[in-house]
């Protein structure tokens, strides 16, 4: 099919884009064709989901859209930089500077304050926070009154807006969240997921979030939707009901 | 159950590898040194079957004195008369008298043909071919006239002398020259055990060797149908019980075995404690390693207690699992051993100069079941704890999440528990040093080690604090990998702190040696400077004595105001053995500097005892009275107290005036010479002058003051670099519990390190990271140890004041680098776990649950 484009202004800019991507896993009898030519654009200050079954392929094209892994064929950019022609340590670099991410567990440093942990990528890049914005980021999470507090006396849901906020800090170009509420309750799951809409709408911030949730896929301004490697389905303007209903159909 | 073991270890062998190396190392060092004494106790007892073959009975003084001036035992010689009772006896075939005596071969350059601590021999030859089927004659023949001489094929091969050749020879008496014209060797063996051998014929060997009329012993040979044993009974019916009599195998064992004594068992003595404590670090390192696993397993352990394996089984698992290691790291060990026994025949050879003779090699059961079972008990004991503790993981755990920090309980118990051992420690410390009762070495030995024990419990208090201060700088210089590494070594501090102990008690041995030679050298200093006004002394640098004749000769210069020869001779108050000083007192007032409290030394002039305060004090003595001294010669004299002094750590407790001494021992000899100058000549005439009367004694060394504190220093240096060496490996073995803890430790954080690559860290950086945490971990052991080893140091000083060691010092400069060293050990230990922890997969790390 033809490539998907998450529609926007005709004149907004690609903060990513994949082109007839293909990642296959071992060779012969045990190769698995985990993406199969993929082909699609994030605009800037998008809110995008990726959905699919299990199996479907939406983890590892996040994954290879982020830089933490290589494709077998077809192109990756992030902005302007196509991902295959980079080194290991360039890849690291990029992902320093241009990438935030938010994973469904484990993501923060259990040795390391909130405050800490939030400016991580930046320590890492020994580069001096804007404090303004690492302020305002801190507020939007609300996690002003526990940011000398270490993860292990934080909430589930703190901790995964502490990585929220530390993702959005170093002001990337694009954050990619991977099954973020998968651990938290739905309450902890909603707060986290406004502020990612709202990072989006005040801020002009794009984000990639990969889900299985119908729910958290309609905070997103668009949903794409993966099965068997493949880009098999779209849908702007999501709720919750609609996906459901797209994905019944596309599972039966 | 029994499988589920065997594969934990399969799955864990990785992380048990660096744990079996610790086991092996401590094992090699123990069946090492067994192989390497057993091997040179067998070369003596080879040796000296060879060299009495033949003797079927010999006789010689009962020994009187030991640990005389030579360091080996003593002997009154015997009168001739005795060989006429001997040769009297019914069954003696044949029977000669033979001496045995100091003398030392010249080289070719003009220098004294030196050992490494054997002594240098005159011996005479006996004449019966069954004598001398011992010895055989390598070329040339046995000595016959006064001016012959045979000498060792090892001295030949080392000095290049042939038959035929001039060779200046020392003897206490004045030197002579004579032509060599034999060279013979011992059966297979070129020299005796190290010893350098001069013979003569008996005549000759009695004459310079200050032996005229009297033999050390007599050899007899029995007849035809009598048994050394039959002969050996009929012989000691018809002498003097004062001699000894003894079968020619009993002579052989018997001087085998004093001579194993004083090399073998110090040897091993000495090998094993170094051993000791490579096996105590090691013991660090296996606690840790099964700590760190149990911890790790945590969930599998509670997985297995939910399927209904007890307490018992849980426990069971851990220990077999140790024992495993244990017998698979203690076989290699004990194979690694022979090789080590090799290396550490080099290590001491080379530094201590010895000639360690070694026949084949020697591996006996004995080898085999100590170190097995040293290994064993090493493993289990130290994997029985983490064995306690993973019984204690409740079934539940399995469900709950993991919790993310070790738990930090127990604080007030692990502080009382701590303290107390320490005290215990420190109490047999200072038990063992200033209490004379009881084996003391034993004392500070075990004290130290329960020291060791109690800062190890206690350290897990201290540890998050003190690596907080060690890693600040790293945290301030290093940015984000610095501040990682801090934290994560103060996020575990029982595993930072016994991680950290292994590293600390070699860092205290080593401190506590450093600054022991630092003060002994202080304190030499300090007494020369204090206490002696002689400008040169002189001596033999195998504290040989040697011609009282060198002495007299430069009595006679001009250019000398002082010359004071000092000899040393054993004797026996009450049958208790003592050593004393022999001076005469004029000379010797001008040379050193004694504080006397009552009487005056002067009244040594014609003989008589001076005794210091302290044993003045303790004996009840004052002066006028007498004291019943035994002498070797003379038998219990009563001897008048001249003088009392106080200590100045260089006339010990007693002096005897020279008179006394000179009627009471066989032998005359000085040990030591004190020189002063005459006033108003320059250092290098008097030097000069000393220089060439000296030309005749090459076995004397001259040395001015300067010189004579930098070859003791020379000496002590010499020795402490031989402690270094060996401590290097309890250090070693540190090192490996550093990569190995840190090892596991990757592993735990796995998810972090992927997570810390994700968001951006390089590799280098991470690698920086677990760099900077090897090294507070490594510093931090290194100040634990050296707090530890100032500790030692002083106490041991303090405690051996009254042996002249009086003054403390801390070489701080060294103590620096010790900690520096420590440190860039660490980062060295860093190199592997750095590199694992650079290589994970991102994507692996933070998507694996």
């Amino acid at each position: 099919m033809a490539a998907a484009t998450v529609p926007g202004d005709a004149t907004e800019t690609l903060a990513a884009r994949a082109i007839q991507v293909t990642k296959i896993y071992g060779q012969g009898q045990t190769e698995v064709r985990a993406l199969d030519n993929v082909s699609v654009e994030f605009p800037s200050g998008r809110f995008t989901a990726i959905m699919g079954p299990s199996g479907s392929g939406k983890s590892t094209l996040m994954h290879c859209l982020a830089g933490l892994d290589r494709i077998t064929s077809g192109q990756i950019f992030i902005g302007d930089v196509e991902l295959n022609k980079l080194s290991e340590k360039q890849l690291t670099l990029l992902r320093r500077d241009k990438v935030g991410f938010v994973f469904q567990a484990f993501n923060l440093l259990p040795t390391l304050t909130a405050a800490e942990n939030v400016e991580l990528p930046l320590a890492i890049a020994g580069r001096k926070p804007d404090r303004a914005w690492v302020d305002r980021v801190i507020d939007a999470v609300g996690l002003r009154e526990r940011l000398s507090h270490k993860p292990a006396e934080l909430s589930g849901g703190q901790q995964q807006r502490v990585a929220a906020a530390r993702a959005l800090a170093s002001k990337p170009a694009i954050v990619f969240a991977d099954e973020p509420t998968g651990n938290l309750d739905s309450a902890s799951g909603t707060e986290l997921l406004g502020f990612m809409r709202r990072s989006v709408d005040e801020y002009g911030q794009t984000i990639v979030m990969v889900t299985h949730d119908p729910n958290a896929a309609s905070f997103a301004d668009h949903v794409l939707f993966l099965a068997d490697g493949r880009i098999v389905d779209e849908m702007a303007n999501p709720t919750a009901e609609k996906v459901l209903d797209l994905m019944k159909k596309l599972g039966g | 159950m029994g499988k589920a073991t065997l594969k934990g270890l399969m799955a864990h062998k990785l992380r048990l590898a660096a744990t079996a190396l610790a086991i092996v190392l401590g094992v090699s060092f123990v069946a090492g040194t067994y192989v390497l004494t057993d091997t040179i106790t067998a070369s003596f007892d080879n040796l000296f079957k060879q060299v009495t073959k033949g003797i079927d009975v010999a006789v010689r003084s009962q020994e009187t004195f030991g640990g005389a001036t030579t360091g080996g035992e003593t002997r009154d010689p015997m009168p001739e008369s005795v060989l006429d009772q001997v040769k009297a006896v019914d069954g003696v075939r044949v029977a000669e008298g033979s001496v045995t005596g100091y003398a030392q071969l010249v080289g070719k350059d003009g220098k004294p043909v030196t050992t490494g601590g054997a002594p240098n021999l005159g011996v005479s030859f006996n004449q019966d071919s069954a004598f001398t089927a011992g010895s055989t004659v390598r070329s040339g023949r046995l000595p016959s006239r006064p001016t012959e001489i045979t000498i060792d094929a090892k001295t030949a091969g080392d000095t290049g002398y042939k038959v035929g050749d001039q060779a200046k020879v020392l003897f206490q008496g004045p030197a002579r020259t004579f032509t060599i014209v034999g060279i013979i060797g011992f059966g297979e063996a070129d020299n005796l055990g190290g010893a350098r051998l001069v013979g003569f014929d008996l005549a000759t060997a009695q004459k310079v060797m200050n032996r005229e009329g009297r033999f050390d012993e007599i050899d007899a040979a029995a007849e035809e149908g009598v048994t050394p044993e039959q002969l050996r009974d009929r012989v000691r019916a018809a002498v003097d019980p004062r001699y000894e009599v003894l079968t020619g195998q009993q002579l052989a064992e018997d001087t085998a075995a004093s001579i194993n004594d004083t090399i073998g068992r110090f040897l091993s003595t000495a090998l094993l404690a170094f051993a000791f404590v490579a096996l105590l670090v090691g013991g660090f390192l296996i606690f840790n390693t099964f700590t760190i696993i149990v911890a790790q397993r945590t969930r599998e352990l509670a997985l297995l207690r939910c399927l209904g394996a007890s307490r018992r089984q849980v426990m069971g698992s851990v220990l077999v699992e140790s024992v495993i290691v244990a017998l698979v790291a203690s076989l290699i060990g004990l194979g690694l051993g022979v090789l080590i026994a090799g290396g550490l025949k080099a290590l001491l050879s080379g530094f201590l100069g010895a000639d360690i003779p070694t026949t084949g090699v020697q591996f006996r059961p004995r080898t085999v079941i100590v170190s097995l079972v040293v290994g064993l008990v090493v493993t289990t004991l130290a994997a029985l704890i983490p064995a306690l503790k993973a019984t204690r993981v409740p079934p539940v755990a399995a469900l709950q999440p993991e919790t993310a920090f070790a738990p930090t309980g127990f604080r007030k118990r692990r502080i009382v528990l701590g303290v107390l051992v320490t005290a215990v420690g420190v109490a047999l410390l200072l038990a063992g040093l200033f209490r004379s009762e009881g084996n003391r070495l034993v004392n500070v030995g075990s004290g130290a080690v329960v020291v060791f024990f109690g800062v190890a419990i206690l350290s897990p208090l201290i540890a998050r604090p003190l690596a907080g201060v060690i890693g600040w700088p790293f945290a301030r210089a290093f940015r984000l990998p610095g501040a990682l590494a801090r934290q994560n070594a103060m996020r575990n501090p029982r595993r930072t702190a016994s991680t950290a102990a292994a590293l600390m008690i070699g860092l205290a041995l080593v401190a506590f040696v450093s600054i022991f030679a630092a003060s002994i050298k202080a304190s030499t200093t300090k007494i020369l400077e204090d206490s002696v006004t002689a400008d040169y002394i002189l001596m033999n640098d195998n504290f040989q004595p040697f011609s009282p004749e060198a002495a007299q000769r430069l009595a006679e210069q001009p250019q000398l105001a002082a010359v004071a020869g000092m000899r040393i001779g054993p004797w026996k108050l009450n049958r208790v053995g003592k050593t004393l000083t022999a001076v005469d007192p004029a000379a010797y007032r001008q040379v050193v500097r004694t504080e006397v409290t009552a009487g005056s030394l002067d009244g040594l002039a014609s003989g008589g005892l001076a005794v210091k305060d302290t044993v003045a004090k303790a004996n009840g003595w004052t002066v006028g009275e007498n004291v019943a001294m035994e002498f070797p010669r003379t038998g219990v004299e009563q001897v008048p107290i001249k003088a009392i002094y106080k200590d100045n750590s260089l006339n010990g407790d007693y002096l005897l005036g020279l008179p006394t001494y000179e009627r009471a021992y066989a032998d005359q000899a000085d040990s030591q010479i004190l020189v002063k100058a005459a006033p108003g000549v320059a250092p290098a005439d008097s030097r000069a002058a000393i220089d060439r009367v000296m030309a005749d004694f090459p076995n004397v060394t001259v040395r001015d003051q300067a010189e004579f504190r930098d070859e003791q220093g020379r000496q002590i240096d010499q020795i402490i670099n031989l402690f270094y060496s060996l401590l290097g490996l309890a250090i070693l073995i540190a090192l490996f519990g550093i990569v190995n803890t840190l090892g596991l430790s990757i592993f735990e954080r796995i998810r972090e390190l992927g997570l810390l690559r994700a968001v951006g860290a390089s590799r280098r950086q991470l690698r920086s990271m677990i760099r900077w945490e090897a090294v507070i971990i490594a510093v931090l052991g290194a100040v634990l140890g050296l707090a530890i080893g100032v500790f030692f140091g002083w106490t041991i000083v303090r405690a051996l004041s009254s042996q002249g060691i009086t003054e403390f010092t801390l070489p701080a400069g060294q103590l620096l680098i010790f900690v520096v060293a420590a440190g860039l050990a660490g980062i060295l230990a860093a190199v592997l776990p750095g590199r694992r922890a650079a290589r994970i997969d991102v994507l692996r790390a933070i998507t694996t649950e």
